[in-house]
């Protein structure tokens, strides 16, 4: 065989395998597919973003989000720019708008600073008793996944349970909240580098 | 009037490479220069909702061809480019290519459509033509510089920087050139126009470059709107850090005079300039005018609420900053919902479905500094066919991270339209 046929036959097993590996991407016909139009403009198209302050819905767990929608619907979580959405997502059906975004593929993780994430997996011990070690989450007791969500995003939602700014009163989070106050702000951002590493 | 031949427009759009035309010597091409093989769908315009539009047509059934007629061959963003004029920006951060379309298969011919045929279900462009089963038009906005006594005549001595470009850079350039202790004035048209919040932002930027740089200088703002016309409350107190800003309601500009550096209201007020911008009244795109999908007023058009097709004319749907009657803002942010719910429902139609009732969103993120900045969000929806608001909220006032919100709804949205 020649070196380019071998490429070829490579290159054809290397298609296969990402085929194999990636998940079926829902596409019009699914039930959220016109629905979701009303996130992409910020969180990205199919929720993939590629921003730093902008969660990635692409592949979060159908619970989490929902659960999200209906926090920022009600004011758990105050947020000027997603109240008025997660309003108009519940009346549209956010059952569908989660499914869909959760049958989304994960983009892979924006580039954080490696020195950054080495200092936060170092620092994670307290986060990872629930979240687990690499920040995976544990859907049954309602922990969300915090992998490959960018970092300035982790970072600010950190800040904000800190300061009892996010689910502001909420008795099962008190402990944890109490935990946080003990670790210095300029550690927040090692620890969202890390979890923003991790796949 | 060009003539576009088939070997231009298959070398514009990105076909023909391999099939041995590119070489040859194809005659310029009367007619129908691009005969349709299956179902087709012509987007007249690549801006915000042509661009979206297109993509999004493809991506819902990617057995429709597309066709977009878009003159300029970069995209060039309207939102931000208020901060090329103070400097924080470049117009090259801007700009970029259609390339991202054409990878989903959008065909693309850099000529402008030059009239539309309802009855036979035709785009004229130059000499020949384009057949099309759905037209989805996106042609934005004109300036009716009569309206304005000496605004025609002026040409480039009195810039409009209203639509992102080479007037934006040169505005910029003439900000800068200002003396120390010059006056610039800046007009605002009346209702409506595009970008509600823009020109109070652009206010904010050139008060902030002079305020760093031209300390003696000030900004006279001649609105002739009764109050600033969106998020009053949060530009007044972003305005507190702005002492250099004479900001004038109800002082409609109706004449420019150039040669004295002096505009007047419609009350006789004269007011002089070293620089001056003059932001003219508009109405939608000139090929939306002349094809008769104006209403009465001659200005805007009105479109069903679920499908964007327009109430006078079938098969062709108008978006964007065109479109009047949706009660929701000329911007960016309303262009690329439009353009995704107006491509879904052509994928309905053509598909012999009804299309899913959707409804648009708008963020208009604001500019107050080099880099902080506040929002207006609004979010809909359809009532009995027809879009209704469900709630306006704005940001708490002014900071940074709305700063970085509003640089990260920047790259998402372009990715959204472009990627």
């Amino acid at each position: 065989m020649t070196n380019r046929g071998r490429t070829l036959v490579g290159l054809a097993g290397l298609a296969l395998i990402l085929a194999v590996a990636a998940p079926a991407s829902p596409g019009p016909k699914d039930p959220g597919y016109a629905k979701a139009f009303s996130c992409s403009a910020c969180h990205g198209w199919d929720g993939a973003s590629r921003t730093d302050t902008v969660p990635v819905l692409a592949g979060m767990p159908a619970w989490y989000l929902k659960k999200a929608i209906q926090d920022y619907a009600a004011g758990k979580r105050p947020a000027s720019e997603m109240e008025p959405y997660a309003k108009m997502v519940l009346q549209l059906g956010v059952d569908d708008v989660a499914n869909y975004f959760a049958k989304q593929p994960k983009p892979a993780p924006l580039p954080v600073d490696p020195a950054a994430v080495e200092r936060g997996r170092a620092a994670a011990a307290p986060c990872a008793v629930c979240h687990g070690a690499t920040g995976k989450g544990d859907p049954a007791k309602g922990v969300p996944d915090l992998t490959g969500q960018p970092a300035g995003y982790l970072k600010n939602q950190m800040l904000l349970f800190k300061a009892d700014k996010r689910s502001a009163g909420d008795p099962t989070l008190s402990a944890i909240k109490a935990l946080m106050k003990g670790i210095p702000d300029a550690q927040y951002a090692d620890l969202a580098a890390y979890f923003s590493s991790q796949r | 009037m060009t003539t576009v031949s088939r070997r231009a427009f298959l070398r514009s759009s990105g076909v023909g490479v391999g099939l041995g035309l590119l070489g040859g010597c194809a005659p310029a091409m009367k007619g129908d220069f691009a005969p349709k093989a299956g179902p087709r769908v012509v987007v007249i315009g690549g801006g915000w909702g042509g661009a979206t539009a297109a993509k999004y047509v493809r991506l819902g059934d990617p057995g429709i061809e597309v066709i977009l007629l878009e003159p300029n061959k970069q995209f060039i963003s309207c939102p931000l480019s208020n901060l090329v004029l103070s400097g924080v920006r470049s117009i090259d951060s801007l700009t970029f290519g259609y390339g991202g379309l054409r990878s989903h298969g959008v065909r693309i011919l850099h000529e402008a459509a030059t009239a539309i045929e309802p009855d036979t279900k035709r785009v004229r462009v130059g000499e020949g033509y384009l057949q099309y089963d759905r037209l989805i038009v996106s042609p934005g906005i004109e300036f009716q510089t009569e309206q304005i006594d000496g605004l025609a005549a002026a040409g480039d001595q009195v810039l409009h920087a209203w639509k992102a470009g080479p007037q934006t850079v040169e505005l910029a350039r003439r900000l800068q050139a200002i003396p120390d202790g010059g006056v610039f004035v800046l007009t605002v048209p009346p209702i409506a126009y595009r970008c509600p919040p823009g020109p109070y932002e652009r206010t904010c930027q050139i008060a902030w470059y002079l305020k760093h740089n031209k300390p003696r200088s000030k900004l006279i703002v001649l609105d002739a709107n009764q109050n600033i016309v969106s998020k009053p409350g949060l530009f007044r107190a972003a305005w507190k850090d702005y002492p250099n800003i004479d900001y004038r309601a109800s002082s409609k500009v109706v004449k420019v005079d150039p040669s004295t550096r002096e505009v007047t209201t419609e009350f006789g007020d004269r007011v002089k300039y070293d620089v001056v911008n003059v932001i003219p009244p508009q109405r939608a795109g000139t090929i939306a005018v002349q094809a008769d999908l104006v209403g009465a007023d001659k200005r805007w058009c009105q479109v069903d609420h679920v499908t964007y097709e327009s109430v006078k004319h079938k098969a062709i749907h108008v978006i964007g900053d065109s479109t009047i009657g949706i009660p929701v803002p000329k911007s960016g942010t309303v262009a690329n919902a439009m353009g995704k719910i107006c491509a879904n429902a052509v994928v309905h139609l053509i598909g012999g479905q009804q299309p899913p009732p959707m409804p648009p969103v708008n963020v208009c993120y604001s500019w107050v500094s080099d880099k902080e900045a506040m929002a207006v969000i609004n979010a809909y929806r359809i009532e009995g066919g027809k879009v209704v608001q469900i709630e306006q909220k704005l940001t708490p006032g002014q900071s940074q991270a709305f700063g970085q919100n509003a640089l990260g709804w920047f790259h998402s949205i372009r990715n959204d339209i472009l990627g």
